[in-house]
């Protein structure tokens, strides 16, 4: 598999520096589950903020600071569990979903469509977006950007193809109406950070009607 | 012995034997300096202060998860802070992308000599940090050391977004090069 569209670098620079939407952040280390030369990309990025905090001169502390922090050494305390994925769900989702990707509850959005709303936070939209092979969301353009992740089957548009890892990054002069792949059905991972615009009259009360 | 061996020799030691000696070590090295960058950020004080002191407790309950082939004990420690620092601000869980996830793409085969490797290019890396053009190092420190959207970088620095993206294009290709990679 190899992942062809990746997440710029200020993506991957916001991502690794810690400065970054977590809606956003979410779908760059999803991608990076798929992808080897970012997951080196961001390796190099976190060595960098490293090497830039040993260099900062050092804040005096308390005086009792490392005593109290030695007298918390002994409490208890449990280290996460993370449960093995039956799906081959990327770990950075399935840790957010709290489950795996063949478990989450679509909403339904017509015959060929359907969505899971994970983040809403005013403009922004965080979804899990889902299409029948063959099927198309409708076209259209975008007031803010649309980050999209490919985590199953694949979609193709006006700007190329996407398959799993793919991280396609729309910003508002892009109009697009992207169709998903023969073979199984298209998953996305997709933020958008203001409501989409939509060409044709019905999608556009439809797309209102779900939020999009 | 090198700092950067140094620090991951006594993570290890806190590690395998529990250390409280090594731990102390540590602590008196990195606590002060994590506090530091938490204030660069615009931590107040006081909450520097305690996210320090609990990035150093995070050291201690997983330091197994440690390993100096993947990334040295600065670079875990930074990751430690940065985390911390998300989870204070914004009361949710970053996603945490893991290493050991079984479901990651296969990387290239580890090189046997990594760790020594990492070194070397650790200095070689901080030099190329210090060495950027200004145009250039601005935007990268305004990454780091501010929480501000990248579009808000921009504007601060009245510069078009696009501009932003080609400058740190730029960067990245000198630090890719420093470290000998090839983009």
């Amino acid at each position: 598999m190899t992942v062809r569209h990746h997440p710029d670098e200020t993506l991957l620079l916001g991502h690794a520096a810690g400065g970054l939407d977590s809606a956003m952040s979410l779908v760059v280390a999803t991608h990076l589950s798929f992808c080897s030369q970012c997951r080196a990309d961001v390796a190099l990025l976190e060595r960098g903020g490293a090497a830039l905090l040993d260099d900062l001169a050092p804040a005096a502390l308390a005086g009792d600071a490392l005593a109290r922090t030695l007298a918390r050494l002994d409490t208890a305390y449990a280290l996460p569990a993370v449960p093995a994925s039956n799906d081959n769900t990327p770990a950075p989702l399935r840790a957010f979903l709290g489950r795996d990707l063949s478990g989450v509850h679509w909403r339904k959005m017509g015959p060929q469509l359907g969505y899971v709303n994970l983040v809403r936070r005013g403009p922004l939209a965080l979804r899990l977006l889902r299409g029948a092979p063959g099927s198309d969301v409708g076209r259209h353009s975008h007031r803010g950007m649309e980050y999209t992740l490919v985590l199953r089957g694949g979609f193709s548009d006006e700007t190329g193809s996407y398959g799993p890892g793919d991280f396609q990054t729309a910003s508002p002069d892009v109009t697009h109406n992207p169709v998903a792949d023969h073979g199984e059905d298209c998953i996305n991972l997709a933020v958008t950070t203001e409501r989409l615009v939509f060409d044709g009259m019905v999608q556009r009360v439809v797309g209102r009607l779900f939020g999009f | 012995m090198p700092p950067a061996e140094q620090w991951n020799r006594l993570l290890q030691r806190v590690a395998q034997t529990r250390d409280r000696a090594a731990f102390g070590l540590l602590f008196e090295h990195f606590a002060p300096r994590i506090k530091s960058y938490l204030m660069r950020l615009g931590t107040p004080p006081g909450q520097a202060e305690d996210l320090a002191q609990e990035a150093m407790l995070t050291l201690w309950r997983k330091s197994a998860l440690f390993d100096p082939a993947r990334a040295s004990a600065s670079t875990w420690m930074f990751t430690i802070a940065r985390n911390l620092r998300i989870d204070a601000i914004r009361k949710e869980r970053r996603p945490r992308f893991e290493l050991d996830d079984p479901t990651l793409a296969l990387d290239p085969e580890p090189d046997a000599d990594a760790g020594l490797e990492m070194q070397d290019s650790q200095s070689a890396l901080r030099q190329a940090l210090r060495v950027l053009p200004p145009d250039q190092n601005e935007i990268v420190m305004q990454f780091y050391f501010s929480d501000k959207p990248h579009s808000q970088i921009a504007a601060d620095l009245g510069i078009p977004l696009g501009t932003v993206k080609s400058r740190l294009r730029l960067a990245m290709a000198r630090l890719r090069a420093a470290m000998g990679e090839t983009p």
